[in-house]
């Protein structure tokens, strides 16, 4: 074996390397000043592994100076589940918020340990028990044995669907409570009275009765040998007993991120290290023909070229990306430098190489015009069609679109016979673990995931295979911590797209412009889990015929999640057209759409209309606007028809279009609901604002086309990204209290600034658009 | 060829291609990796640091033009989070992923020295990075707020 690196000098260095890492994430700065250096990590302990204070559970480590250790198993990415997993934690614990450090969970001792017991059940009833854990889903485990992993130590290690809270928040509740009895029962066995007899409150333990106090941290050794004796019996606390929860918590990596002191995975350094700079075939389904390493083998620093195949589809949820070539140099830049230069010649698919965007749209509509496949049927839509004093009809389309997180895709992977480490910025830590043990053939329970922040993520499995990229390369240089990094280009490369999708909606209105017949239309490409959720169910709007027919395409472009599925598309087509037939019955978009909402019988409908007339108030609705300048109102709810969680909220978007043609968003007025309560609303704040961004971008700019095969936009010069000048100068958020558990936050909130912003378009200019994004269109008017 | 380059006020022997990209240089010569590498055309502004003052994109000028030059980082605006535009970064909760954040700050200290009180045009002309997590309206507050605490400590050092 290649030995750069002993074992027992990496080990060495990586501890220390990983102290720096604790230190680089500890938080509070009034923490900071008290202590240079996490009194729990001595130099030379593998932190996550070895505390040198015994952990009270798998979660929570207490230092002699009341320092909290919180294990976060997610990976925080923008979304603040730093801290909000961290404050589930310690609402329940009861200690001192300001000496909470979090620290990254081990994926690794999660593939070898199992969930406590008092994780497994979720108490009470479900959504709407205020009491209870919610309704969080554990995946079963999928072709790959690793997605549900329902079991293991830190049960969902992923970072997906907006589900961090909704499926943590109960058994993080139960690791604090456990161990604040636990705490407690220390106390009493140290003082020989009744635990009955003590309170803890802000890590400090109280015997009324004797007037003595013990902090957590003087019994916390006690307390790692204290067996919790009915561990079935730990309840958690109900929203109004909340006081840590529910308040506005700064994010705790934030002094870090305007310091440039954040460990992102790019940032990763280790004793030895080379650096990966890799070319994959643009075309996917793509592999190397050969290359000529000789070509560049003299250049500076360049040490070798390895090359790697199509990655397994069944380490990549079924996707099928390229082949390449990596070359290994003393430093990225001369890596990137000489693969450039590199000879390659690739093998590409025929069928694939012809394919191009305007092929792909034709299929589209060719497909929207068969059968399909019928998922509701309600009622005699061909009747009300029949019947109807008027007919609508619309076909709206959405291109394919790329996550572009601003950190390109990278890991740092160590090799060596008996043991794999990995550092990397991911949102599948087990699904990582699993890829690395199929790729070197170590078992799983000597992979190590160490987890670093990511630069932006959007999408679980929109992460590519840059793990199982970086996996190969390392592998065939075992003993050689490989750091490979991708460029923006191939980072275009190495993900999925959110899939191109067209609807078509025909709506049949009666004389006084109330739908009663609705045709719902949609073509996705499918693939895994389709993205075509969300019109599944009876439609938010009422109406009494009511038929969705799905059709799917397959094309060799790779899909997948992108801040959500398919329902931002979705939400697009629907509440357009919502708009339109506001339009045709010659009503006001807000009363027409609060009439429809009305009219249904659906569980949330009190919730959904609190919203729409809390948005509309915000907004001044109905006062007077300049010329030029116009309303847009929709409706947003995830889970809202089925009864069970759900998260609603209404928008108004106010939109300037100048005689130019130039959008300006000029302020969005959002109501949104809290269910039972927010974990962190300063954090669900900042969601709401990113993604009134976000979706500004899908509506105005976006669009990934395909040509001979590969993505044309490659870069942000193709791909454009808003910048300060065009953001909102206004936004207002108002919450509303509902009486269920909250679906998430993560995605598919602020979808509405695409159907407004074509309203308002159609309002200033009289002109429609329904293929995204605008700004491909003459906005002009005079 | 090895040259020198004076960064956050310390000289650094650098023994690499002065026709590579500042960014480089910085992160992985000098080890100072809280400068950020995202598009690589110069289009993002994730590597933005100053040189003699200016904000420049590190990505897409080569080492050698910042030879005899002083540039400075992230690292070098303060050594422990005070400057008044990390303050005021803090107050608003601003970053999220936070991967745009030190050149976005970069960008905003360059602004604020040659428009001490800026207006928002100034801002939306000036500040042109990207961020993908969508932050820019706290990073307007904060512009604002940060404007307004360098003022008052002006104030305070002529007093």
């Amino acid at each position: 074996m290649n030995t750069d690196v002993t074992r027992r000098e990496f080990l060495a260095t990586v501890a220390a390397a990983q102290g720096a890492f604790v230190l680089g994430f500890w938080m509070p700065e009034k923490a900071r000043a008290q202590t240079q250096a996490p009194p729990s990590t001595p130099p030379g302990a593998v932190w996550y592994e070895e505390p040198a204070t015994p952990e009270v559970n798998a979660w929570i480590v207490v230092a002699p100076d009341d320092t909290v250790t919180i294990r976060i198993a997610q990976t925080e990415l923008g979304q603040g589940v730093w801290t909000s997993n961290a404050m589930m934690v310690c609402e329940e614990l009861q200690c001192d918020w300001t000496k909470v450090r979090p620290q990254y969970a081990s994926a690794n001792r999660d593939a070898r340990e199992k969930a406590p017991a008092w994780t497994l059940a979720v108490p009470g009833n479900g959504a709407t028990d205020p009491k209870g854990g919610g309704v969080p889903t554990f995946g079963d485990r999928d072709r790959t044995g690793v997605a549900g992993i329902p079991d293991s130590l830190y049960r969902r290690m992923r970072t997906n669907a907006a589900s961090s809270v909704k499926d943590g928040r109960y058994y993080l509740q139960l690791a604090g409570a456990e161990a604040r009895e636990r705490l407690l029962l220390a106390a009493a066995e140290l003082w020989k009275v009744p635990v009955a007899e003590l309170t803890s409150r802000n890590s400090i333990i109280t015997h009324a009765r004797s007037g003595r106090t013990v902090t957590y941290g003087s019994v916390a050794h006690r307390a790692a040998q204290t067996p919790h004796p009915h561990p079935e019996t730990i309840t958690i606390k109900p929203p109004d007993q909340w006081t840590l929860m529910g308040t506005e918590q700064k994010n705790l990596d934030v002094p870090l991120k305007v310091t440039g002191q954040t460990v992102y995975g790019i940032d990763v350094r280790l004793p030895g290290m080379k650096w990966a700079a890799v070319k994959a075939c643009p075309v996917y389904g793509g592999d190397v023909k050969r290359f000529d390493f000789d070509a560049v083998r003299q250049m500076p620093g360049v040490r070798s070229a390895v090359q790697f195949p199509i990655p397994d589809p069944a380490l990549t949820r079924g996707r099928i990306f390229s082949g390449g070539v990596a070359v290994i140099a003393d430093s990225w830049y001369q890596a990137k430098t000489a693969v450039d230069r590199m000879p390659i010649e690739w093998t590409i698919p025929p069928e694939h190489a012809a394919v191009n965007t305007a092929m792909m749209r034709d299929a589209l509509l060719a497909a929207i015009d068969q059968p399909g496949q019928v998922r509701v049927n309600q009622g005699d839509v061909d009747a009300g069609f029949a019947r109807a004093a008027k007919i609508v009809e619309a076909t709206y389309s959405t291109p394919y679109l790329a996550r572009a997180r601003m950190e390109p895709g990278n890991a740092t992977v160590l090799v060596t016979d008996d043991r794999v480490d990995i550092w990397i910025g991911d949102q599948s830590p087990q699904e990582t673990r699993f890829s690395a043990s199929r790729i070197t053939g170590v078992p799983e329970q000597n992979v190590y995931v160490h987890l670093c922040h990511l630069g932006g993520g959007f999408g679980r499995n929109g992460n590519g295979p840059q793990a199982e990229q970086a996996i190969m390369i390392a592998n065939a240089h075992r003993g050689t911590p490989i750091h490979m990094l991708w460029t923006r280009e191939q980072d275009f490369i190495g993900t999925t797209y959110r899939a191109m999708g067209m609807a078509r909606l025909k709506a049949g209105l009666d004389a006084e412009g109330w739908p009663i017949a609705l045709d719902v239309r949609t073509c996705m490409q499918r693939d895994g889990f389709g993205p075509e959720a969300s019109f599944d169910v009876a439609s938010r709007y009422h109406v009494p015929s009511y038929r969705y027919s799905s059709h799917t395409t397959r094309f060799h472009v790779p899909v997948g999640t992108r801040r959500g599925v398919g329902q931002a598309a979705h939400e697009f087509y629907r509440e357009s057209f919502m708009d339109e037939l506001a339009r045709a019955a010659g009503q006001d978009p807000y009363r027409y759409r609060r009439e429809l909402v009305a009219r249904t019988n659906l569980p949330y409908k009190a919730d959904m209309l609190k919203a729409l007339d809390m948005a509309a108030e915000m907004s001044g609705w109905g006062t007077p606007l300049p010329r030029g300048t116009a309303r847009a109102i929709a409706l947003e709810e995830r889970g809202a028809e089925a009864g069970g969680l759900a998260t609603i909220s209404a928008m108004v978007h106010t939109v300037s279009v100048s005689r130019a043609g130039k959008v300006r968003l000029e302020r969005v007025d959002v109501a949104h609901d809290t269910g039972f309560g927010l974990v962190n609303p300063l954090s669900v704040k900042k969601q709401i604002e990113g993604q009134i961004v976000w979706f500004y971008n899908d509506a105005m700019h976006q669009a990934t086309t395909i040509a001979d095969g590969h993505v044309v936009e490659n870069n942000f010069d193709k791909f454009p990204l808003s910048r300060i000048g065009e953001n909102p100068p206004e936004i207002n958020i108002r919450f509303f209290a509902t009486g269920h558990w909250l679906l998430g936050m993560g995605h598919d909130r602020a979808t509405s600034v695409q159907a407004s912003i074509g309203d308002a378009i159609y309002q200033i200019t009289g002109k429609r658009f329904r293929d995204l994004p605008y700004n491909k269109h003459d906005l002009t008017w005079s | 060829m090895a040259f020198d380059l004076v960064i956050n006020g310390s000289r650094h022997r650098v023994d690499a291609d002065p026709q590579t990209p500042l960014l480089w240089v910085i992160r992985d010569h000098v080890g100072l990796t809280g400068t950020k590498f995202s598009c690589g055309i110069g289009q993002c502004g994730a590597c933005t640091v100053h040189v003699d003052g200016r904000a420049v994109r590190s990505c897409s000028i080569p080492a050698a033009t910042a030879i005899g030059k002083p540039v400075v980082t992230i690292e070098g605006v303060s050594p422990d989070g005070t400057h008044p535009i990390q303050v005021a970064w803090k107050e608003f909760d601003t970053p999220q992923c936070g991967y745009c954040q030190s050149g976005m700050i970069m960008s905003a200290l360059a602004l604020l020295r040659e428009r001490p009180h800026p207006t928002d045009a100034d801002i939306d002309a000036r500040v042109t990075n990207a961020c993908r997590c969508g932050t820019y309206y706290r990073i307007r507050k904060a512009i604002h707020l940060a404007a307004d605490l360098i003022g008052k400590q002006l104030t305070q050092d002529v007093r």
